[in-house]
């Protein structure tokens, strides 16, 4: 707290003319320094994009959970709705998913993903728990 | 019910996907045998009914819930290793 006021008493002092308008600036800098700290650790924890074995091996998984032809393009951003999955279909991929990487997908999450990639970032994050 | 492309589901249809997620969660404790038995009868009879039954018979709904989480809870009981029905003209029967 004590850094906290310190900087912002300095910046209020490089920006003088406007003392009224420094004084408000100096605040919200502040304010958002001490948020950009608090997030950053727990941002690199977890938004790490899957890796692309993980996307290949959902990918092969959901192709075969939907009985798909070898020449029906799958990629991270397909929707699982795009390729004739209904709420059933994707009860089934999700179960299978668990089983293949040996994670537990809780009930709110499961009925949250709607792409391939969604699906593999999930699985990472929970590998990585 | 299993018609939603997006993800806005209905409470009920919540309730529908997990009582699935629970079958086929009980199905996995089973002998494969018994296991692949249980998946498809299950399967087979979440997709029938959501294809014959109309969306909006609520209480026809609730009806089947209810009854399926008894049967879960009976598939639960480990004693019970496998799962056969039979059709009886037209009416289908689950028997353990």
């Amino acid at each position: 707290m004590a850094s906290l006021t310190s900087s912002s008493v300095s910046f209020k002092c490089a920006v003088l003319p406007s003392s009224f308008n420094s004084k408000n600036h100096g605040l919200k800098s502040s304010v958002s320094f001490w948020r950009a700290n608090q997030v950053k650790p727990r941002g690199l924890s977890i938004s790490c994009a899957a890796k692309p074995e993980t996307l290949e091996k959902v990918s092969s998984i959901v192709r075969e959970q939907l009985a798909m032809t070898k020449d029906a393009t799958v990629t991270g951003e397909t929707k699982f709705s795009e390729i004739g999955a209904d709420s059933l279909d994707t009860v089934e991929i999700v179960m299978k998913l668990e089983e293949e990487f040996g994670v537990t997908v809780e009930e709110e999450n499961a009925q949250t993903i709607t792409t391939i990639q969604e699906a593999a970032d999930m699985i990472e994050k929970l590998q990585n728990k | 019910m299993g018609s939603t492309g997006g993800q806005k589901l209905s409470g009920l249809q919540k309730h529908v996907l997990n009582l699935y997620r629970g079958f086929l969660r009980a199905a996995r404790t089973k002998p494969p045998e018994g296991r692949r038995q249980v998946e498809l009868i299950v399967s087979e009879e979440f997709r029938r009914n959501s294809k014959q039954i109309d969306r909006k018979n609520f209480v026809y709904i609730e009806y089947l819930l209810r009854r399926g989480k008894k049967q879960l809870d009976q598939i639960k009981n480990s004693d019970i290793v496998s799962l056969s029905s039979m059709k009886v003209g037209g009416a289908e029967n689950k028997d353990t």
